[in-house]
């Protein structure tokens, strides 16, 4: 398949390693990759904020970039999702890219997704001793409704033991500007948390969005209680090198 | 002060069209309802959901089983004395309640007739000891008792004392609230009241922690009365 | 709009601060959330009863002139009478009118959103009327003078302590803080209360609007007291609080008792359709319902808001909010807290000094709207409620200007790689073991409680550019 990468915003500016990872996982199971230029981000920042109309032409943008693409792949439950649950919002008054938005919605997946639903590929073959638990992340369980992918993808890595996450629904705060909008009540919320990670007993945070991620580690090393943290993608790509 | 039509007209305003003339056509709802196999289940199920709040129940078929359950349940209160007016009562009970409480010697304050004055009869109903009631339906899925106002009952009597015991014909258990709903539906315009009851007063008010009879009874006891069964 | 914004953080401030409100809203709401969701799994198939929960709303609040008209023509033809008001001091001259005619010296009032969104009680007691809130967490507050901070469990914000304390004046004596003293105490209380009120004020659930009868769905049996022994009863209702028949009602019941408290039906589900039948021995002889808009009407006019009408106010929303979680209720400062009370507060009360900064109480996680019986889209509402308060120039300059340099930077990928090799130079004085740990607001907002990582050398787009340029150079696949 011929698949185009959407390296989000965060992960092109903060974790360039994730989009890496992510193209050699599909160029090793035979997938010929691409990453259309002029993509920057889908706008949700902007979005999340109020800003709709800064929004509109970021997301024109990415649209545009991806025009020609057959199948857009990116490592982010919360930034497909923003594609999928508001471009249709967000062009519902502009005809020509409403149609647009609809071609990128019907070929784009979160990565997970991607290889667990349409490639059928839950074995990557890849091997990761660790004690690990897994935080689902808000917009890809609950605009995407994807639950099992990131767990089947877990389940066929050897050496891994996955342990529950209490209250794994809750949110972990991030919520993109709320994080610094109201960081009293984010910081609240990751406290929060990261007491249930710690308490998970593992020491592997694993995750399929930045963001969450991001902001959870980042509350972990300020109260110098680093546990480790990893998107899938980076665990996949380390198991299959091991 | 705004008029009805204007108040109804400006809606119709905002909804952008004038106020339809004819009903609107109801929206079809397809949930899945909740089914008994027949009369026996009905009444397990009824009894075990009742007694899971925390009510009491028991099926009985005669008068003396009635008499033997109202002794267990009721022995201990100063109930024969007349003086104390300790049992309110509708005017008219089922058959086996009405013997029993004969039997019992037990006398009835007649809740409708017990004073003229409306606040006397509260003032009745408050210092009873048990309120007795009939039923019109039962629902079996929430262990419910649901009960019509009507000239010859009276709302405080499952409201005002202590205790509440309601006497129901297993014919009168329905699966669910919505066939309660359809039969009240079906006899044409509504009571002034139509109290469903689904255990005793309960509140949680205070940090979670659950509490019973603030208000309303503190205890409600079911006697299911087994009559020619409903199937 | 500064002072509105220090009055808000020291809302949430004072929130965070206290530890039995947290510990207790946490308490509150994992035990109303795992009671809804075990309620919700003995119903069958929960969503399909959702979307028929959904439409029934829907096509009544698309209806609603026509069903409110039913309506009063219905409470009219039962001999009640209907009182119509635009505002909420309307609303309140409505029921003033009515206390002062009958010369009532006690009211008595089950639980009403209504009456607190019209601010009534403190209308009534301003001119000598007691107004006694009868439901044990409404009589809490009212006693203590606050606001509830949960729609459902009022007080629970309170410890027992606290309510001991603030019934000892009351009782005369001391009372000990265990649940059954104090429930007792109230029961006794109330009691006499009940038997000697002049009016009952309660809320409504749901009006029937072809029968004209009036649901209202307790647990203590306060609202049957309220609604039985008075007098004169007074309903008070928000215009959207209609179902077209029994047959809808069903549904109703059925998704409000599971998702409020865990209940298959409430203790007491009351239908009424008063006045009392004049052969009845009890129950009210005159009946009024006061119906408000209060912008509800604008509301209804604005589709993409029009669905937050759709509310049966059961509180599932609060119980899954994880900023609610936090913060509890007070914080918010609104009548109506949690998701839904964020998105019709600003809708509500058209002020966006005041309320401007309930949308964004929010992470946009969308638990509301997946916990919501109704499937109201809550968090697409918040979202959209923010646009409409940008669109409106109630944003501050400084934000505007972050987004137009945002959607500068990030409509051209060529400018974004520049701008980020330029971050990756002027973050040095902030880096430490790798990480940023400080930094100019608002980024300081976050490094205060969280480290960052570095702006990476080379953003992967730079990083893909390089590695094409070298396959190209070298005829093979560099990230092979
Ligand atoms: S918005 Fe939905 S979940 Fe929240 S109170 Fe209303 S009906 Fe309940």
């Amino acid at each position: 398949m011929k698949v185009s990468l959407f390296a989000t915003c965060l992960t092109n500016a903060f974790y360039p390693e994730v989009d890496l990872t992510m193209a050699k996982i599909l160029k090793y199971l035979g997938h010929t990759v691409d990453v259309p230029e002029g993509q920057a981000c889908c706008g949700q920042i902007a979005f999340n904020s109020g800003y709709i109309s800064d929004a509109r032409e970021v997301a024109r943008t990415l649209i545009d970039s991806f025009e020609h693409s057959e199948i857009v792949v990116g490592p982010s439950g919360s930034c497909i999702g923003m594609i999928h649950h508001y471009y249709p919002f967000l062009f519902e008054n502009d005809p020509v890219y409403l149609a647009k938005a609809h071609d990128l919605i019907g070929k784009s997946y979160e990565f997970t997704q991607f290889l667990v639903d349409i490639l059928k590929q839950p074995d990557l073959g890849a091997k990761y001793s660790a004690k690990a638990t897994y935080h689902p992340s808000c917009h890809a369980t609950r605009f995407l409704e994807i639950v099992e992918p990131p767990l089947k993808l877990l389940e066929h890595v050897k050496g891994l033991e996955l342990l529950p996450l209490p209250e794994a629904q809750l949110c972990c705060g991030f919520g993109g500007t709320f994080s610094v909008k109201i960081p009293k009540i984010s910081e609240a919320m990751v406290a929060e948390k990261a007491e249930h990670v710690l308490a998970s007993g593992a020491d592997l945070l694993l995750g399929l969005d930045m963001g969450c991620l991001m902001n959870i580690s980042g509350y972990l090393e300020k109260i110098n209680k680093p546990v480790k943290t990893m998107h899938i993608i980076q665990l996949l790509g380390e198991g299959m090198q091991g | 002060m705004t008029t009805p039509s204007d108040f109804i007209s400006q809606l119709a305003t905002k909804l952008g069209r004038s106020t339809p003339s004819q009903t609107p056509d109801p929206v079809p709802i397809h949930v899945p309802e909740y089914r008994l196999s027949g009369p026996e289940e009905r009444a397990t199920v009824f009894l075990h959901n009742w007694q899971a709040l925390g009510g009491k129940g028991a099926i009985v078929k005669s008068t003396d089983e009635t008499v033997q359950c109202l002794k267990e349940w009721f022995g201990e209160l100063p109930l024969d004395r007349p003086a104390q007016q300790a049992i309110v009562a509708w005017d008219l009970l089922p058959t086996i309640a009405e013997s029993a409480f004969t039997t019992l010697n037990w006398p009835l304050v007649r809740y409708p007739q017990s004073a003229l004055d409306t606040r006397e009869r509260y003032a009745i109903a408050a210092q009873a000891e048990l309120g007795v009631t009939g039923a019109d339906w039962g629902i079996a899925l929430s262990g419910t008792v649901v009960m019509n106002s009507n000239p010859q009952r009276g709302r405080a009597v499952s409201l005002l004392p202590p205790r509440h015991l309601t006497f129901i014909e297993t014919s009168k258990l329905q699966d669910n609230l919505f066939e309660v709903l359809e039969a009240i539906s079906a006899t044409g315009s509504p009571p002034a009241a139509i109290e469903l009851i689904t255990g005793p007063s309960r509140t949680s008010d205070i940090e979670m922690d659950l509490s019973i009879g603030v208000h309303g009874p503190v205890e409600v006891c079911v006697l299911l009365i087994e009559d020619e069964l409903k199937d | 709009m500064t002072m509105y914004k220090e009055i808000v953080e020291k809302r949430v401030d004072k929130a965070l601060a206290d530890d039995f409100l947290r510990k207790a809203t946490r308490r509150a709401t994992d035990r109303l959330r795992l009671g809804k969701f075990k309620a919700a799994q003995d119903l069958g198939d929960w969503e399909d009863w959702r979307l028929a929960g959904e439409a029934i709303r829907t096509q009544v609040v698309a209806n609603l002139d026509f069903y409110l008209k039913q309506l009063i023509e219905q409470v009219e033809k039962n001999g009640g009478h209907v009182h119509l008001a635009k505002t909420p001091v309307e609303a309140v001259d409505i029921v003033r009118k009515l206390v002062h005619e009958h010369d009532a010296k006690n009211v008595i009032k089950s639980k009403s959103m209504v009456s607190e969104e019209i601010h009534l009680n403190s209308a009534l007691e301003s001119e000598g009327v007691s107004v006694i809130e009868t439901d044990l967490g409404e009589y809490i507050i009212q006693v203590a003078g606050e606001p509830p901070s949960h729609i459902i469990v009022p007080a629970m914000h309170k410890t027992r302590q606290q309510v001991a304390d603030l019934f000892e004046p009351i009782a005369g004596h001391t009372l000990s803080s265990d649940t059954p003293t104090l429930t007792k105490f109230v029961r006794q209380e109330m009691r006499e209360k009940f038997l000697h009120g002049d009016i009952g004020i309660t809320g409504c659930n749901f009006a029937v609007a072809n029968t004209g009868s009036i649901v209202m769905v307790t647990n203590e049996g306060n609202g049957r007291m309220v609604s039985t022994l008075p007098r004169v009863q007074i309903t008070l209702m928000g215009m959207e609080r209609i179902v077209p028949s029994f047959r809808e009602l069903d549904v109703l019941l059925n998704l409000l008792g599971r998702s409020a408290t865990g209940q298959r039906l409430s203790s007491y589900t009351t239908i009424l359709t008063p006045p009392k039948h004049s052969s009845d021995s009890d129950g009210p002889e005159e009946f009024h319902l006061v119906i408000l808009d209060h912008n509800r009407s604008e509301i209804l006019g604005d589709t993409t808001f029009r669905r937050a009408l759709n509310c049966i106010r059961c509180g599932a929303c609060f119980n899954v909010c994880p900023v609610y979680r936090q913060i509890g209720g007070h914080a918010y400062g609104s009548v109506y807290a949690g998701p839904i009370g964020s998105v019709i507060t600003p809708l509500l009360e058209k002020d966006w000094d005041k309320w401007g900064h309930l949308p964004y109480f929010s992470t946009l996680c969308g638990a509301c709207t997946e916990g919501c019986p109704v499937r109201i889209p809550l968090h697409d509402l918040l979202v959209k409620l923010r646009a409409r308060k940008t669109l409106s120039g109630h944003t501050p300059q400084i934000e505007k200007r972050i987004f137009q340099g945002y959607r500068y930077m990030f409509t051209h990928e060529k400018r974004l790689r520049q701008a980020l090799r330029m971050g990756a130079h002027l973050q040095r004085p902030f880096v430490k073991h790798e990480r940023i740990v400080g930094g100019p607001p608002p980024l300081s907002n976050w490094t205060k409680s969280r480290t960052l990582p570095m702006v990476a050398s080379k953003s992967f787009m730079q990083m893909w550019s390089e590695l094409k340029l070298s396959e190209k150079s070298s005829n093979s696949d560099p990230i092979q």
